[in-house]
């Protein structure tokens, strides 16, 4: 087997006359904590769809874990271990918070009491626990972004997806959020993560992949990418270099 | 065996006009407030026992009392929307979806209350006048609601791309937020909306009495017919309403004579609807208001 | 606290149900309640809240848990009520089999409406049209087949008190099967509601592409979730058979049934254990009541009748209101559930039972 979990080949994805994700190729380290990024539009949730079984990709194959996944529903990709989190976040508005985790615990088991165990351990981890009881339909964004962490980290996955989860944040809410990263990559997880923010992919990643107009562009160590003249280009003019194009 | 096609054809094209006009009150409900008005068919018998009751007590003729109804029904629209339809507009789908089942219960049962669950008919001379085209013959007060009918479709389309309300009507429907903030009053528009749509099942009714018997019930299918016709024409879609009507007025009768037990007639109709539902989810002409 | 509460309510209810047999024909009852409720009208109120709380329970399986809405639950009714029907006249099968066999051909047509209408996607109102469009197939079917007794639909034989034909002459015993199949819907949404197929029930509910993103199999479980719904609602169809030995399409699948099934689950709280119930003892009582209350004042003037008669205006405006006056053609009851329905449309959009514990837990704070 391959060190990687999660290959992708030459996959892309047309809406109509747009080509959103074009021919884009990705592979991702087990245990590596790896950055997508690219500007607005670039094709980054696309791509995401694709991969986690949302849409179905035009062309190319997806393999995780050195199995094919083209054409697999996204619950059955989830239970082999690949989780993502929603960019425009999908909490269970009228359950509670504690409810919202143990849906994502009922992954690995089917006991209520175990789902209930597996969600608070999860709450403790993204230090959320206290909120508990609230109902997710009253979180702020704040809260409900962590929810959406903590509702695919209790299904106990290999590798989690991860679409903006910094957006909107304020810089304090931004770098506990950055904590419970750094915590869910001791755990063994791997992470692909879709961000603006720059600090954290510099930060936080340890192979960096960029997308622009739905092609890739550039791929390496963060170092190396934010070297990269054409990354350099496609950022011009828009937001490169500010902290962060939602923090602020 | 020629002539039961043409019979067939020329049927289902005289009620098709009705089903449009039906379903075009529908479909504005549907395009403008998101709304989905299971109570529509119901309004149908507003039209229906007002035309009843202005033959029998003033002997008024039906095709007038559906242009003297006219601010009834609008009226009514207007008040409904007002008072059960604008509150719940932010509420989750269901109770959008509810409030309307409690509408249309409501209609039936007044109606029960108020006239009896009995069959009424509306007695006029030419309610049973044909002429011959081809070997089929060709019901008069079927012609004379289907061409009212599709006049009003074509009447109303031109409201809305012409005048300023049509206008503000179309705008609400592409996008709410814009229109709130270039000024519309959306809660006004909408107002406008739902009495236009019930105006138009309401004149319907009218148009149909002298050649369809009333009940406080007979509303339920044209219900579900109208969606039919909403659903294959596209969601908001007014043109697509039009030869939806059509479309389905003519599948209809087509469905019938192919039907070996006349009792089995409806199950044709039935199956092709949910036939439809299933297969053409965004409609034959897109979902665009007008 | 709150939660002890409800149970001792629910508790003193339930044991007031139990002993309402043996008191239905007291004379204090005959005293406190209206006249003509009392006795066996009495025991067949209580019958039919039994009745619609378990129907309305077994609706929120699909439509409550589950969020999709079904207007035509009435189908499935029917299916339970013919099918042991059927296997009683022919082949002489015990009601007691006939009903889960009953079960079983809902399960498998409420399995197979799911799949083609999920597989194809649709939701919300469009659920709903397939559904109402489907009894009413179901209906016109079984208007025209012969098997079915047509419109005529079919008797049951007669036999004398029998529990293995599920016959009783008196009403107590179908009052206590009646109470124990509504403790047997509670008993078994709870059940489901606190398990993992409950919490996926209600997670695809609330958004079905997260709910997939975690794992869960959004198509199965709604399909399950219909099967269930179906077949609970098929064992509500014999009973009503067996208790009234006579059954037609135009009684077992009209849509009105359909509606009123979901009127008492959205009213008292769909989506809850004890919703349903609760709006079926809340509703039921008000419509039995208006019925009862217009039928004793019924004067007996036909609408038609009185229409095309001959006497003066005046006076036919006079018997007009009186017309009214004795409950008109009818319809008061369904009247006042759709006149309801909205109200908690506006009002209370999560139901009666939400709006109570709010109301319980409000008085607490303050
Ligand atoms: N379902 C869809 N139908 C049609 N076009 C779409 C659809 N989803 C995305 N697009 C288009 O595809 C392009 C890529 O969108 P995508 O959401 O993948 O970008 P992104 O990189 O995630 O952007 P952002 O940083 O704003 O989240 C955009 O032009 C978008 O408008
Ligand atoms: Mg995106």
């Amino acid at each position: 087997m391959s060190d990687f979990i999660l290959e992708a080949t030459n996959i892309s994805k047309r809406f109509g006359g747009l080509v959103a994700v074009k021919e884009a190729s990705i592979s991702v380290k087990r245990g590596d904590i790896v950055g997508l990024i690219g500007p607005n539009g670039a094709g980054k949730t696309t791509f995401f769809n694709m991969l986690s079984g949302f849409m179905p990709a035009d062309t190319g194959e997806i393999f995780f874990k050195g199995k094919k996944i083209n054409g697999m529903r996204p619950s059955n990709i989830c239970k082999l271990g690949m989780t993502r989190t929603f960019q425009i976040v999908k909490p269970f508005p009228e359950l509670t918070v504690l409810e919202n985790v143990m849906i994502g615990a009922f992954n690995t088991t089917s006991s209520t009491t175990d789902a209930k165990k597996i969600a608070m351990e999860v709450l403790n981890l993204v230090g959320y626990a206290s909120y508990a009881d609230m109902s997710a339909g009253s979180l702020t964004v704040a809260g409900r972004k962590r929810v959406e962490v903590a509702k695919a980290l209790a299904t106990k996955p290999e590798l989690m997806l991860l679409d903006e989860v910094l957006a909107g944040l304020t810089p304090t809410e931004m770098w506990s959020m950055i904590d419970v990263l750094g915590k869910v990559r001791d755990q063994g997880v791997t992470v692909l993560i879709v961000e603006h923010v720059m600090a954290v992919i510099m930060n936080l990643c340890d192979q960096v992949f960029v997308l622009n107009y739905g092609e890739k562009i550039a791929e390496g160590t963060p170092a190396e990418v934010s070297e990269n003249p054409k990354v350099l280009e496609a950022y011009l003019g828009d937001d490169y270099g500010k902290p962060a194009s939602g923090a602020n | 065996m020629l002539t039961v096609y043409l019979q067939a054809l020329i049927s289902g094209l005289l009620i098709g006009g009705v089903f449009s006009l039906i379903a075009v009150g529908l479909t504005l409900t549907f395009g403008v407030m998101k709304i989905k008005n299971f109570a529509h068919g119901d309004f149908l018998i507003v039209g229906m026992y007002f035309a009843f009751f202005c033959h029998l007590l003033l002997g008024i003729d039906p095709y007038l009392s559906a242009l003297l109804g006219i601010p009834l029904f609008f009226g009514l629209g207007w008040i409904i929307q007002n008072y059960l339809i604008n509150p719940v507009l932010s509420a989750p789908e269901t109770i959008k979806i509810l409030i309307t089942v409690g509408i249309s219960l409501c209609l039936q049962n007044i109606a029960v209350f108020l006239f009896s669950p009995d069959f009424q008919r509306v007695q006029v001379e030419y309610g049973t006048a044909t002429f011959d085209l081809f070997g089929a013959s060709v019901s008069i007060t079927r012609l004379i609601a289907t061409s009212i009918a599709v006049f009003i479709v074509v009447a109303l389309y031109i409201f809305l791309m012409k005048t300023s309300i049509g206008r503000a009507i179309r705008a609400c429907a592409e996008e709410r937020d814009g229109a709130l903030a270039v000024g519309v009053n959306v809660d006004r528009i909408y107002l406008i909306a739902l009495g236009i749509a019930t105006s138009c099942v309401c004149i319907a009714g009218a148009l149909m009495t002298p050649f369809y018997t009333i009940s406080p019930t007979v509303g339920v299918s044209f219900t579900l017919t109208a969606f039919v016709v909403v659903v294959l024409g596209g969601l908001g879609n007014l043109k697509g309403a039009l030869v939806g009507g059509f479309i389905i007025g003519v599948v209809e009768s087509f469905g019938e004579i192919l039907m070996p037990e006349a009792a089995l007639k409806q199950v044709a109709t039935f199956a092709i609807f949910i036939l439809i539902l299933l297969f053409r989810p965004n409609g034959l002409f897109g979902t665009k208001l007008a | 606290m709150g939660r002890s509460v409800g149970f001792a309510i629910y508790g003193v209810i339930g044991l007031i149900c139990i002993g309402l047999p043996f008191f239905a024909e007291s004379d204090v009852v005959v005293a406190v309640m209206p006249p003509g409720l009392s006795g066996s009208t009495l025991l067949h109120i209580g019958i039919l809240i039994f009745l619609f709380g378990y129907l309305a329970t077994s609706w929120n399986v699909l439509g409550g848990f589950c969020g999709q809405l079904s207007l035509g639950h009435a189908a499935f009714f029917a299916i339970g009520a013919y099918t042991s029907s059927l296997l009683y006249i022919h082949f002489g099968l015990t009601p007691w089999v006939g009903m889960l066999a009953g079960a079983a051909v809902a399960a498998v047509v409420g399995y197979g409406l799911g799949y083609v209408s999920f597989k194809y996607g649709l939701k919300g109102p469009f659920f709903a049209l397939v559904t109402i469009a489907f009894a009413e197939i179901l209906r016109l079917l079984m208007l025209y087949w012969d098997f079915t007794g047509g419109p005529l639909g079919l008797l049951i034989p007669l036999t004398e008190d029998s529990w293995s034909d599920m016959q009783f002459m008196a009403k107590e015993p179908y009052y206590y099967m009646a109470f124990g199949l509504m403790i047997f819907g509670i008993l078994a949404t709870a059940k489901i509601g606190s398990s993992r197929f409950g919490y996926y029930l209600r997670a695809i509910r609330e958004s079905e592409e997260a709910a997939e993103a975690l794992g869960i199999h959004s198509m199965r479980n709604k399909m399950h979730a219909a099967a269930i719904s179906a077949a609970m609602t098929a064992l509500g169809g014999t009973f009503y058979a067996q208790y009234t030995q006579y059954i037609v399409p135009d009684d077992v699948v009209k849509i009105a049934l359909s509606i009123e099934i979901i009127l008492f689950a959205v009213i008292g709280g769909s989506g809850l254990v004890m919703g349903p119930v609760v709006g079926a003892f809340i509703l039921v009582p008000i419509g039995e009541m208006t019925r009862v209350i217009f039928s004793t004042a019924a004067t007996g003037v036909s609408f038609v009748a009185l229409v095309n008669s001959d006497i003066p205006a005046v006076e036919k405006f006079a018997k007009y209101l009186d017309y009214l006056a004795s409950g008109g053609g009818g319809g008061l009851a369904l009247l006042l559930y759709g006149a309801i329905l909205i109200f908690v449309c506006l009002v209370m959009p999560r139901g009666v039972l939400p709006a109570l514990k709010s109301l319980q837990s409000w008085g607490k704070k303050s």
